[in-house]
């Protein structure tokens, strides 16, 4: 494939995951309540956002939470994936059977049958059921993810370390982790983006005094509240932004 | 050693999943063999009544339309994303990293909100239909909202990075000096993609077709907003038992069949592919 | 890092564990003002924990799924709280503490969905009716849910996406009533909508405003509320109650069995049923209020409004919604289902 040809096809496809971001950032700025066509300039909804306090506590259980949830998932899962790829044990066509029955079941009945069992042991809705939810749906797709990367892995490389004195430990941080890099890190930002946005699982689980987010934003998308909405995600659009400039920067910096 | 780092991870996951996956599949599996009763949802009395009233035209048609919308948005998924992913795992590293990013920076934004903004992309007086006038590409706006057009738009604008990741994240590992060796041999381009880069990217693409197949079915908001509404699908199926008429075993036994009716397939799809992908390694 | 987070949650958890001195309010986004809930945790000194839900049936499934609630006061509808009362799920209020319940219309008092009175405080309510946009249809005679069948409004008409909504237009244009339980009727509705299907362009209740004032669609059904936010943007919109008569809903607050915070649940209901508190609620978000005294405050664009006021005259054509049995529950999602597989 010619150079100019692969470069054109990627702006293609970015071109059309951003242009709904474009969208609704260009509509922050406008000037009108419910409709979505143009009607002028306004910073005001800038303003009422961020003025709304209960908004940015909802922003910041939702980062936190999905922190959490993103680096125990990818802790188990990648845990599982190599589980599955390198040892023999009982059990293991209920797990991946397990994990196939978590991607398939619906929001709404996996959201219903976590109430039911937070219920009957008598956990209190909160911080901690968000958490053993989010982990319990993201595990799944880190699966996934790790595991095909692992396939790519020959067996022979484990062989050859433990014969060289290896101990388990070594060979995962040493050999497995940097094999894995790219999936961990595609695995993360995943987890990130799903914890982030779940609405249907969490409206179950969550409980009062922790509001997260997605449900805020559920609820105030349905009463057609938009504008403000396009504002917040603009903002924190602009700050995740922000960040990656951030971490870029400072990888250069390390590797120079 | 092996062992104890073994029995950690292999606990680990076991403990996990049967605490939160296996548990809360049996009480669903229990909700659907119990009798629906109005006031506490369900009564203790066993029953496959809920099963029976599965096999109902009704959910016959909803099922195959379901099947249908999910394969062609996995089909469009992987016809787009195939390329990208390829294209990413032949960037230098430093590149690869940024464009994962890039990739995933749109979705760590609400997806309801982004699809309230496809919808005013898309309206009549919309900004795709502004420009396309305003370029003299059309004379009369295109009616795209609310259409099945605009359901699969937005699916598979969602689903996207589903299949992308574990297709890149396999073919990074991929080993050029196959395909250079294979150039030596003389083989063409087209051949060497059919024979070697997809028989061996093949676990990465069945991961994105999982991944893709399965949410597509039941993701139903999207339908709803870019689709007026007028299609069901199974997550609206099961939402609407749940919900709507309150009868938790029948949405419980929905949506149990739904994981045997999969399981069933996919299972069948692997064991044929397996033995296609080990076929060709043989010859 | 992880272990940061640890430290920073866990003072949070302690944080919220503190003050005890809270209320935990459930109830449908937007329609408790946040101005409402900061006032009265300056008078009061109690702070709210206020959490939101979008429709009555995931409210009541997630009290159904849980043994022990954690809120003191939600807000269902009309036709959910029967429902609740009769499952034993809500507590009866003891009326005499809340020295502002003078302040209710006594039409809302005795609804047929809370006969005593007993269990609800009736908060905000609307109902669905006929809008259309006069540029598309200067002329046409819209009076009845009737005259949306003429074939001349084909692939145009917006219906609300709620089956209870949608099923009521297809009794009351039969003469039945909407909180009908008898299965045939129910099935004669369903022919009747399905009568209507060729009409039908889109199902949505959660933008209507937005469709409406940027004429993607222009005739259909919605709720008064909305059809008042459409009509100051786009002043050709217009509200018409229908003769063959309408439904109303009421979203009342509630206290569930065994709130944990009982005292507070009452001191909230108080604060909330005064004149003034109820109409801030009007102005912010223009549902129409039970509360009679409240009217006294507002706007007089907004306390004139025949959008969001209907006349006694017009109020006498009201259903009020209730709750159904199991079985006409049962049909309407089954017709439902059906009308949009065709």
């Amino acid at each position: 494939m010619k150079r100019s040809l692969r470069v054109g096809y990627l702006a293609l496809i970015y071109l059309f995951l951003y242009i709904p971001i474009g969208t609704l950032i260009v509509y922050s700025f406008n000037n009108a309540v419910f409709s979505m066509l143009w009607h002028g300039f306004t910073l005001n909804w800038y303003r009422v956002v961020l003025q709304d306090g209960s908004l940015w506590i909802a922003v910041w259980h939702s980062f936190y939470l999905a922190i959490a949830a993103t680096a125990s998932a990818l802790f188990i899962g990648t845990l599982a994936a190599i589980s599955l790829y390198r040892y023999r044990f009982r059990g293991k066509n209920l797990l991946q059977g397990l994990l196939f029955i978590i991607i398939i079941t619906p929001d709404i009945v996996l959201g219903i049958a976590l109430l039911i069992l937070f219920s009957l042991s008598g956990l209190s809705l909160g911080f901690w059921s968000l958490y053993i939810a989010h982990v319990t749906f993201c595990i799944p797709f880190v699966v996934v993810i790790v595991y095909s990367r692992a396939k790519s892995i020959d067996p022979n490389i484990f062989a050859a370390a433990s014969d060289l004195g290896a101990s388990e430990l070594k060979i995962f941080w040493d050999i497995i982790v940097p094999i894995l890099l790219p999936a961990l890190i595609s695995g993360a930002l995943l987890c990130f983006a799903l914890s982030f946005d779940d609405i249907v699982i969490s409206f179950f689980v969550s409980g009062p005094g922790f509001e997260i987010l997605p449900i805020k934003i559920f609820g105030l998308a349905r009463l057609g509240v938009n504008v403000e909405l396009n504002a917040l995600c603009s903002l924190l659009f602009a700050l995740t932004l922000v960040l990656v400039c951030l971490s870029q920067w400072v990888t250069r910096r390390k590797t120079i | 050693m092996k062992h104890k780092f073994q029995y950690f991870s292999v606990g680990l996951i076991t403990a996990w999943l049967c605490l939160f996956g296996l548990l809360s599949f049996l009480v669903m599996l229990t909700i659907s063999f119990l009798q629906h009763d109005l006031d506490r949802i369900a009564v203790w009395h066993f029953t496959l009544q809920n099963y029976i009233d599965l096999f109902d035209p009704i959910f016959f048609k909803i099922f195959l339309k379901s099947f249908y919308i999910a394969f062609l948005v996995t089909a469009g998924c992987l016809l787009l994303g195939y390329p990208f992913a390829y294209i990413v795992s032949r960037l230098p590293e430093k590149v690869q990293n940024l464009a994962l990013l890039l990739l995933l920076l749109p979705f760590w934004t609400s997806s309801v909100v982004r699809t309230y903004a496809m919808m005013s992309l898309l309206k009549t007086k919309g900004l795709l239909n502004a420009a396309l006038l305003s370029m003299g590409l059309i004379h009369e706006p295109l009616q795209i909202l609310f259409t099945n057009t605009a359901v699969s738009i937005g699916l598979i604008y969602n689903l996207l990075p589903f299949m992308i990741l574990p297709i890149y994240v396999n073919l990074e590992r991929f080993d050029v000096s196959l395909i250079e060796a294979a150039k030596d041999l003389g083989a063409k381009y087209t051949t060497i993609f059919r024979k070697v880069i997809i028989p061996l990217s093949m676990p990465g693409i069945l991961g994105g077709c999982t991944l893709v197949f399965l949410p597509a079915m039941t993701l139903f908001f999207i339908s709803d907003l870019l689709g007026g509404a007028k299609a069901l699908l199974l997550g609206n199926l099961i939402e609407d038992q749940f919900l709507m008429a309150n009868n938790w075993p029948r949405g419980a036994a929905t949506s149990v069949l739904l994981t045997v009716l999969m399981a069933i397939g996919l299972l069948l799809y692997w064991s044929k592919t397996n033995k296609r992908v080990d076929y060709e390694a043989v010859t | 890092m992880k272990k940061w987070v640890y430290i920073a949650f866990s003072l949070l958890c302690t944080l919220a564990r503190a003050n005890d001195n809270v209320v935990n309010v459930y109830a449908w986004s937007q329609e408790v003002s946040p101005k409402v809930v900061r006032q009265f945790q300056k008078d009061t000194g109690i702070r709210v924990n206020f959490s939101t839900f979008d429709s009555n049936e995931v409210l009541y499934a997630k009290m159904k799924a849980s043994r022990q609630t954690q809120y003191d006061v939600v807000e269902p509808s009309s036709y959910y709280i029967m429902r609740m009362a009769r499952e034993n799920m809500i507590e009866k209020l003891d009326l005499g503490k809340l020295s502002n319940y003078k302040n209710l219309n006594p039409a809302f008092t005795h609804p047929d969905y809370d006969p005593t009175g007993e269990y609800s405080i009736p908060w905000v309510l609307g109902l669905a009716g006929i809008v259309v946009n006069r540029k598309y249809y200067p002329n046409d005679n819209l009076e009845k849910w009737t005259d949306l069948w003429s074939p001349k409004y084909r692939n145009s008409l917006l219906l609300l996406d709620d089956p209870r909504e949608v099923f009521n237009v297809g009794l009351l244009t039969l003469g039945y009533s909407p909180n009908d339980n008898n299965v045939q009727h129910l099935k004669k509705a369903y022919e009747n909508l399905v009568a209507l299907l060729p009409n039908v362009r889109l199902y949505n209740s959660s933008s209507v405003p937005s469709l409406l004032i940027d004429e993607d669609v222009t005739i259909g059904m919605g709720w008064n509320a909305d059809a008042y936010k459409a009509h100051l943007q786009n002043p050709n919109i217009e509200f018409i109650y229908p003769k063959d008569k309408f439904v109303i809903w009421v979203d009342c607050f509630v206290v569930p069995k065994n709130a944990p915070h009982r005292e507070n649940a009452y001191k909230f209901l108080n604060y909330v049923l005064q004149a003034k508190i109820a109409a801030l609620q009007v102005k912010e978000t223009f549902y129409p209020t039970a509360n009679l005294a409240a009217i006294d405050y507002l706007p007089p664009e907004i306390a004139n409004s025949k959008i969001i006021f209907p006349s006694v005259e017009q109020l006498k054509q009201g259903y009020f919604q209730t709750d159904l049995n199991d079985d006409a529950l049962e049909s309407i999602s089954r017709y439902w289902q059906l009308l949009k597989l065709q």
